[in-house]
């Protein structure tokens, strides 16, 4: 019931308003013709316009691209993170999980724009590097988070137990932590790379010339181009490659959990 | 188009301006643009019509339109820029004006009535506008000998390999388009593709040495210094123009029309027609014609003010600024845009694409 309120009907409307044509000050054309000459009713031409084209490819390749470098920095600075956090004394854990999501207090907008203040003066703004330091640091709690969950449950009588039959340290973490920690790692990293290929603000905020990636593309159609369609398209677009990468994810680890 | 200036101040105004003041019944609901009138104006007003105004914010025209069409309503009196009121006029949604009750249109300029979206000003009175234009660090310009009366300076690279990663411009297909067009000869609101493409093709031969587009935070960069020049509003300019001397920097920020002429967006006083009250939406428009109002905006934020009666009140520096104030040889070259109509708005949206990906 959930997912048909809040993933299906959402996701027919979407398909409905990339099928029309858009309205002439913004919205939709009526479905049936009002004036005489006027375009109504449904069209393929979203997305004849978009599969005719590379360039749209191309924003696509490239937010792929900011997403997993993302994703792969965050899931960098936050598994030693969690892992202080989970091997923490229990008394400590709650203050420090607190000080993880303490930056939700103040609003997104208001510290995407410190990070203007911070990188301005080492004329770091305006460029890729800016886009990711601002998506790391927006992303890193939705990583940290379910990777301190996983971490927290581990029995600690295991990496005795690897110690004793001879593993070193980093023997015990990539053979026993590691793996028992991937299902943290699988979900730490849909809750960073979905929203990151949405997001417009940050690109749009410290980005520079190049920066743009599907969630700008989106964002533009809509309140630039007062193209409704085209932008339903775009996010259709957008909806089915996440649902492709995480099902394409999920076998990756289907598989890997059966060889273990 | 004035921009945005600091969502805490519009808030701030919200506060002081809506729930917690507690007034009469009578009630004016305006949607206006955030920060586009004084709190002096506000008082001044709520007293004489015993009433009080209540405003909602938008930061652009779009906006405004997409919430209208979303049924926003109760609204008296809205403040679209011209081709918002074309859009609101074709599709119905405004009152006709009854002259007689608006006896201070006779303030506004010769030059500001009677404008293309509205012949006559059947629908719409002018309430204030802005330019886009060009804003410079003036001693940087002064020192590497950069022209500050042309778009050559953000277009051609022969100047722009002075200033490389110094320069923004609008975030904006059509301000970008128009001040490429206007560069090439062309006008502001050129259809064929051909003079499109070739924006385009100009447009990416300058984008290595630009450093972003931005819309929202040029300015405060141009005050700091982080850049030297921009393409922008003339309200921002003006307010970093301030801002830079305000805070003792040893750099001035300046801004002129260029020579091959600039977009003027002016920005008008409607009447929706779901409003309640057209009798308190008449006296406001009277109100504002009458000028003083008018000049307090023009003294606070540097927007153009389109009221004969207002000058005198105007900071005579302000008045006798070319970029806010233009002589009639420098405002014929001013162009307002029109709507492009669904078609051109996906063909020159695909060209826009391509600038930002290559």
């Amino acid at each position: 019931m959930f997912l048909v309120v809040f993933f299906l009907l959402p996701a027919l409307i979407m398909v409905v308003a990339s099928l029309r044509y858009p309205g002439e000050f913004g919205g939709l054309a009526p479905l049936v013709s009002t004036r005489p000459g006027e375009e109504a009713g449904l069209t393929l031409e979203s997305y004849r316009v978009f599969f005719s084209d590379w360039v749209y490819f191309e924003i696509f390749a490239k937010s792929f691209g900011v997403a997993v470098l993302t994703t792969l920095v965050c899931l960098l600075m936050a598994y030693p993170v969690a892992a202080l956090i989970a091997r923490s004394p229990k008394r400590y854990r709650d203050m420090m999980v607190l000080l993880v999501v303490l930056p939700f207090a103040s609003n997104f907008l208001v510290r995407v724009y410190a990070w203007m203040i911070m990188l301005g003066p080492f004329e770091l703004l305006f460029s890729r590097f800016a886009v990711i330091c601002g998506m790391v640091y927006v992303h890193l709690p939705f990583m940290i988070l379910p990777l301190y969950t996983n971490l927290e449950k581990h029995d600690p009588a295991l990496l005795d137990a690897a110690q004793d039959l001879g593993a070193n340290a980093w023997q015990r973490f990539w053979r026993v932590t590691f793996p028992l920690s991937l299902p943290g790692v699988f979900s730490g990293s849909a809750l960073v790379f979905i929203p990151v290929l949405g997001m417009f603000a940050i690109p749009e905020i410290l980005g520079g010339k190049d920066d743009w990636i599907v969630g700008n593309m989106i964002k533009e159609s809509f309140l630039g181009t007062r193209d409704w369609p085209f932008g339903s398209m775009l996010s259709l677009m957008l909806t089915l490659a996440v649902l492709a990468v995480a099902a394409a994810a999920s076998w990756l680890a289907g598989r890997r959990m059966s060889r273990a | 188009m004035p921009r945005i200036f600091a969502a805490l101040a519009a808030t701030a105004l919200a506060l002081s301006t809506g729930a917690a003041r507690a007034g009469p019944n009578d009630v004016l609901r305006m949607f206006n643009w955030n920060n586009y009138m004084t709190e002096e104006a506000v008082t001044r007003f709520e007293a004489r019509c015993n009433c009080r105004l209540a405003q909602d914010y938008y930061s652009d025209n779009e906006e405004m339109l997409a919430k209208l069409a979303a049924g926003a309503r109760g609204y008296d009196l809205l403040v679209p820029t011209g081709n918002a009121v074309e859009a609101l006029i074709k599709s119905d949604q405004l009152r006709p004006l009854d002259k007689s009750k608006i006896p201070n249109l006779k303030n506004i300029k010769p030059q500001h009535l009677n404008p293309w979206f509205d012949p006559g000003n059947v629908y719409s009175v002018p309430y204030a506008y802005s330019l886009t234009i060009v804003g410079y660090n003036v001693e940087r310009m002064r020192e590497l000998g950069l022209p500050t009366d042309s778009l050559a300076v953000i277009f051609d690279p022969q100047y722009l390999r002075k200033v490389e990663r110094k320069v923004t411009v609008l975030d904006s297909q059509r301000e970008l388009f128009a001040a490429a067009l206007k560069y090439l000869g062309y006008s502001a609101n050129e259809s064929g593709e051909a003079k499109l493409k070739q924006a385009r093709d100009l447009i990416l031969r300058a984008k290595p040495y630009w450093a972003a587009f931005n819309a929202a935070s040029y300015f405060k960069e141009l005050t700091v210094g982080n850049v030297w020049l921009a393409h922008g509003y003339s309200n921002d300019f003006f307010t970093a123009q301030q801002d830079a001397r305000n805070a003792g920097r040893k750099f001035s920020i300046g801004f002129s029309i260029p020579k091959e002429g600039a977009v003027f967006a002016l920005d008008n006083l409607v009447m929706h027609k779901s409003g309640k009250r057209p009798d308190l939406a008449y006296q406001f428009i009277d109100f504002w014609l009458e000028g003083r109002a008018s000049a307090e905006l023009t003294n606070a934020i540097g927007a153009g003010s389109p009221n004969q009666a207002a000058m005198p009140l105007i900071d005579p520096q302000i008045a006798a600024n070319e970029a806010i104030f233009p002589g009639p040889e420098k405002f014929r070259q001013l162009e307002m845009l029109r709507d492009y109509d669904r078609r051109l708005r996906r063909t020159l949206s695909r060209l826009w694409v391509e600038i930002k990906v290559r």
